[in-house]
This record gives structure tokens, sequence and C-alpha cells, in this order.
């Protein structure tokens, strides 16, 4: 796995690479909701966040690991890091370059509407969902939305069938 | 018909607890919903309502949940159209949505099930 850039190490509150469990994704989310001095209304916030990217990241990612009985999950990293004025939750994963194409349209597509046209997509596209999918498919739309921040992303190719997606958001301080 | 219980499992806080009871029709699903595979933990629960209003009784549902992601909020939308289905048929249903005002967007989810079901959700704050 590609290592995680200097960039989103820097003020570094909490970071893990590697297989994406949800045990993992649960003991991590509440050490975050654990910490204190931070304002409630934000740390819910960043909790969300980070349930949806982690989540996503062990749903698709490309990169998976068996980690018990056969059962796999996706591998990849978070990083949580803070700011003066805000907080930045970032993952990254590998995809399948011919998935490339519909994630970068998805994520602009996201980013260009507001908060009424993004709840609008989300209903939309949750009532679309089929029930046994293993995402709803909103998981994007609802960290925008969370976040009241633009996605921001990138692709970059990795070798012929593999591209490695970083997504980040930030959660402005209140 | 017997009541469903799921209890909270210590070490797996992605799963709600659960508490339908079949003598009074209240219901409860209460904690956190994020677990994988979501449609295996919901299903039995649609199952049971759809049981339980067979035999045109009155029910209330209590949703306490302070977290639940986006796979999770597909199948609550999915015992939501049960119960509208149910209310449209002559059955009576009340839906409560207790939420901490701590949390600043639950209540726009609360909106949105509203506006994607059509059905009345009863929002209490604590």
């Amino acid at each position: 796995m590609p290592v995680i850039k200097e960039e989103y190490q820097q003020n570094c509150l909490l970071t893990y690479q590697g297989p994406i469990t949800v045990n993992l994704v649960s003991f991590l989310g509440n050490y975050i909701k654990s910490f204190i001095n931070y304002d409630t209304k934000v740390l819910v916030k960043l909790f969300k966040i980070y349930i949806e990217l982690t989540q996503n990241v062990s749903y698709y990612s490309a990169e998976t690991k068996e980690v018990k009985n056969g059962v796999n999950c996706g591998v990849g990293w978070f990083t949580l890091q803070e700011y003066d004025d805000s907080y930045r939750i970032t993952t990254g994963n590998r995809i399948l370059k011919t998935d490339a194409p519909k994630l970068i349209q998805y994520c602009n597509e996201i980013n260009v509407l507001k908060e009424d046209e993004l709840r609008e997509l989300k209903r939309k596209t949750r009532a679309q969902a089929m029930v046994r999918d293993v995402g709803a498919h909103i998981g994007l739309i609802q960290t925008s939305l969370t976040s009241g921040n633009k996605l921001d992303f990138s692709i970059e190719p990795i070798n012929r069938s593999q591209s490695f997606f970083i997504i980040s958001t930030q959660v402005i301080k209140q | 018909m017997e009541s469903l219980v799921i209890n909270e499992v210590k070490g797996s806080p992605y799963f709600p607890f659960v508490h339908f009871n079949a003598e009074t029709g209240v219901c409860e699903i209460r904690g956190e919903s994020y677990m994988e595979e979501t449609y295996k933990f919901y299903e039995p629960l649609i199952q049971w309502i759809n049981d339980y209003v067979r035999q045109n009784k009155p029910l209330v549902m209590h949703f306490m949940l302070t977290y639940f992601n986006t796979n999770s909020s597909r199948l609550i939308l999915d015992i939501l159209d049960v119960f509208k289905k149910y209310r449209e048929n002559g059955g009576h249903v009340d839906v409560y949505w207790h939420y901490d005002t701590k949390d600043p967007d639950m209540v726009e989810e609360i909106e949105d099930f509203m506006t994607e079901s059509g059905l009345k959700i009863n929002m209490v704050s604590f």
C-alpha cells in the first residue's frame, strides 16, 4: 500500500493503516468520541464522518485481507488532523482503475450541490438503493452534508489495473 | 406471538438494543447502528413488525438511535414504509424519535425520513 503522504500526517490526532474491520472502526470511533475539551457537536460530526469514510474503505477497497474464517475486509488508511480552525478526516484506499471515472463524476456532482440539493439527492439515492447492497451509496453525500464542506479527493494510478483514491473533508471548529 | 429482544453486546456497540413487545405493541430500538451486513440485522425486525401488524393491534415505535450509518438508514426507511402502509390500511401506529440536542444534524435526518416515507414522526428532544 502507498505510504501516507506527509501532508496527511501533520498535526495528526489519530492515524491507522491496515485492514479496516467493524470492530476497529468501533474501537477508534469511541476513542474519538472520548476526546476531552472538544466541542460535543463537533465530536458528533467527526464521529459520523469517520464512520462513513472508514466503512467505505472497509466495503469498497480493491485491496482486501482475510481477517477471520474466510471473511475479507478492505485495506486502507485514515488520518484525523487538527488545525487552528478545523479538523480534517482523510481516508485512502486502492480502487479499480475502471471505477475511477464514475467516482470522480460522483464526487464532482456532490461538490457542486447546495445543502438542500444534497438532501434531495440523498433521499433519491437512498430510495433507489437495494436493501441487500453492501452500502446504501449515500455515504459520500452524507459526509458532505455532515461536514458542511466540499469533498477533497484525488486519484492516482498505481499500476495497470488499480489506482489510489484519497478523500478528505474538514469540520470547522465552533 | 413472542416479543423480540436483542440485548446490547459489550464490545459490539454497533448493534442497537431492540425490544419489541408483543403484548403491549410498544417497540424500542436504542443505541448506535453501523454493523456489517445491515440487512441481516434489520430483516428480522421488519418481519416481526409485519407479523405484528397482521393482528391489527396498535403499535407505538420509539426510535432512540444516537447514531446510524447510511446503510442502516436505508433499512430504517423500510420500517417506516411498513408503518405507513399499516396506517393507510386503517392500522394505528405512532412513531416517536428521541434525539439528543447535542447532535446538530439529527432533526434534519428525521425530517428527511418524514419526507421520504410520508409518515409523521413525533420528535422528542432530550
